[in-house]
């Protein structure tokens, strides 16, 4: 046997046949590295649940085409399929992205002049699921209609709705002196692309409605599917699917809006580099209101985990320092007998902080797995979704816990080195 | 003859006690003595200064020659892995090593562990068969025999043994007993530190303190004093000056009871 190998035998003979001291060191460092481990889990965890839980409040990313005007027909022309597609591809490319797309037109209800979405449902109800659907979403032949106009024209669901379509309504010159204002007010918040299509008739609205009316009451019947109540402007529109829209006007063409609900870490980059790429013919704009709202939430629970952290580590530090210092209290008779025996202060002293690192390391690797699950649980009973193990944090765990452990050892290891045989051996 | 161990007018003094004082004594190689007194004599507070654990407040103390005083701790450390074998009442064995590990310690701070050498030498102190048992399967008798074979496994120049009968019943006083008669056929220097007179009377040589004072000297062996004085021995002597102190050239008969029916002397 080498000395080498005399040294881990002793060290494991420490270790493993003093398990009852063993123990209360190996705990002490277990309680520190599951607790941190935990804490700086869910610390990554939180940004990552928050964005996607502030996501499903509707978009952080609109887009919309630089001219609404095509340039030969001067009809509106939108954002076509293709162009869709590419935009969405440059989103999805920074990260994760949900999207929806509108095509807005005014219509007339009895006479009155309203504004009609046309969308994917499927896509509108994945983007913002804070709207409180009462009945079911848009299909062919049924529409969903804002709280505010059901109220207005008093309509319930499975009620029966006439909109009429008229080409004059959306003409250019009604609707070309509100573009530069469409994509100003988005920058406020979600309701901006819709306030601008409201008023993209170029008059005021009260209740969703047009304050002009003209007796006229003809046009297609659609079913009320239900009716959608978001406490915004989106209360104020019917919304239909594409196929309905493009049947009521007879037209078919791009849309207006594409919202994203982009988890691009960078925003401002991908907004940028969008409005870079002139010949697209779109403008991206950030919703600030979810942006900032969002970062500012995760910053105060991210600043909150670390000050916990920082308490807990410094707690482990006396915990494991005051076990380990039992232990080399307990231990002075052993070495006192190995400095008689010719050890040296440095040769003890190794000794016992890898001892310690040892506790750590034992007390790192199952307290890391102890705050994994704890982690886990938590993750799953407040965001309802698990969480993947992080190995970069894992090993970083450990070898805290280890650190800790040497650390907290030193001031107790220190005395120790300075024992006298002579008076620890003494027996009269 | 070379004397191995030299004291030259050593004190320990702590504030106005004097745990040794001033004792000069010289002890050559292969000799066996006895350090006899009664508890707080001063008997341990000698045996540190000798075995390198403590240093004197006064005087000088030479181990081959080499003055201690001189050392640092950290040479001190090396003369004393070198150099020294120590055995204690308590045995001091580590509780979480087996017999054979605790032997393979002293190897592990003196040069290279070699497992099958401790196997040898617990089989010497006639444990080999208990080599893998920890201490607290052992009895006093047994782990004062491991503490012997820890003592011994480095080959050193002298054995210091304190008390090492104190907690052993008479037959493990008669095996401990019988090991250093066999150490000391072979040549290795012993100093006992006792105050058991049966275990005393084994040495070739005794001295007593009282209260750290030198009071007495005597011989066993009257061979092994005509030798020591043939090559230059001295009586140990004592500067201080109090009654009954052994401060001249004449050694100070004492008597103990003899207990050679018990030690096989």
């Amino acid at each position: 046997m080498t000395n080498t190998g005399m040294f881990f035998r002793m060290l494991f003979s420490a270790v493993f046949r003093r398990r009852s001291r063993a123990m209360m060191a190996v705990v002490a460092s277990l309680v520190g590295a599951a607790t941190l481990f935990c804490l700086a889990m869910i610390c990554i965890a939180v940004p990552q649940q928050m964005n996607e839980e502030m996501r499903a409040y509707g978009a952080n990313l609109i887009v919309t085409p630089t001219s609404s005007v095509d340039s030969s027909s001067g009809d509106k022309a939108g954002i076509d399929e293709a162009m869709v597609k590419h935009t969405t591809e440059m989103v999805a490319a920074k990260g994760s992205e949900k999207h929806a797309t509108y095509r807005y037109e005014n219509v007339r209800v009895n006479a009155a002049p309203y504004v009609m979405a046309g969308v994917d449902a499927k896509q509108v109800k994945n983007l913002n699921h804070h709207w409180v659907v009462d009945g079911s979403w848009p299909s062919d032949g049924k529409v969903l209609i804002g709280r505010d106009i059901a109220d207005a024209i008093g309509l319930k669901v499975g009620s029966r709705i006439t909109i009429g379509y008229r080409a004059s309504d959306n003409s250019s010159s009604s609707s070309s002196s509100t573009d530069s204002s469409s994509s100003a007010d988005s920058s406020d918040g979600t309701n901006g692309t819709t306030d601008s299509q409201q008023s993209s008739s170029g008059q005021a609205m009260q209740d969703g409605r047009v304050s002009s009316d003209i007796m006229d009451t003809s046009g297609t019947e659609f079913r009320v599917a239900g009716i959608v109540d978001t406490g915004g402007s989106e209360d104020s529109i019917i919304y239909a699917t594409n196929a309905d829209v493009n049947k009521l006007t007879g037209v078919t063409r791009g849309v207006d809006v594409i919202e994203y609900s982009a988890g691009a870490s960078d925003l401002n980059a991908l907004v940028t580099s969008i409005n870079d790429m002139t010949s697209m013919h779109v403008k991206a704009q950030q919703v600030t209101k979810i942006t900032a709202s969002d970062t500012r939430i995760i910053t105060m629970l991210q600043t909150l985990f670390w000050i916990v952290s920082l308490v807990v580590l410094v707690l482990t530090l006396v915990g494991v320092g005051t076990t380990i210092s039992s232990i080399v209290s307990q231990r002075r008779n052993e070495i006192g007998l190995r400095k008689a025996l010719g050890a040296s202060s440095s040769a003890i002293g190794v000794e016992f902080y890898v001892e310690s690192a040892m506790y750590g390391l034992i007390g790192g690797l199952i307290g890391t797995a102890v705050g994994y699950g704890l982690a886990q649980w938590l993750c799953v009973a407040v965001f309802e979704r698990s969480i993947g193990f992080n190995w970069w944090l894992g090993v970083a765990s450990v070898l805290l816990a280890a650190l800790v452990a040497v650390v907290a050892s030193i001031p107790p290891v220190h005395r120790a080195t300075r024992i006298d045989p002579a008076v620890v051996l003494r027996e009269e | 003859m070379d004397m191995l161990l030299e004291l030259d007018h050593i004190s320990k003094i702590y504030g106005d006690l004097h745990a040794v004082d001033d004792l000069s004594l010289t002890v050559p190689a292969g000799q066996w003595l006895a350090i006899v007194g009664s508890s707080g004599s001063g008997k341990t507070t000698l045996m540190n200064m000798i075995g390198c654990m403590d240093t004197p407040s006064k005087g000088s103390v030479k181990l081959e020659g080499r003055k201690l005083e001189d050392l640092n701790a950290g040479q001190l450390a090396d003369v004393r892995k070198n150099m020294i074998g120590l055995v204690f009442q308590k045995f001091y064995l580590v509780p979480h090593l087996t017999a054979v590990e605790n032997v393979m310690v002293a190897q592990y701070y003196h040069s290279v562990v070699d497992e099958k050498q401790a196997l040898e030498a617990l089989d010497r102190v006639g444990l080999k068969d208990r080599a893998h048992h920890l201490p607290s399967q052992l009895s006093g008798g047994e782990q004062q025999r491991v503490c012997i074979a820890r003592a011994l496994i480095n080959d050193p120049k002298l054995i210091l043994a304190d008390e090492p009968t104190g907690n052993l019943d008479e037959k493990n006083e008669k095996i401990v007993l019988d090991l250093f008669r066999q150490l000391h056929e072979q040549g290795t220097t012993i100093i006992v530190v006792t105050h058991d007179a049966l275990v005393a009377s084994c040495a070739e040589r005794e001295i007593m303190l009282n209260h750290g004072v030198l009071v007495g000297e005597k011989w066993n062996d009257d061979a092994a004093r005509e030798a020591y004085e043939a090559a230059g021995g001295r009586p140990a002597s004592t500067g201080a000056e109090v009654e009954g102190a052994q401060s001249g050239e004449t050694a100070i008969g004492f008597a103990d009871p003899t207990k050679a029916a018990k030690t096989g002397a």
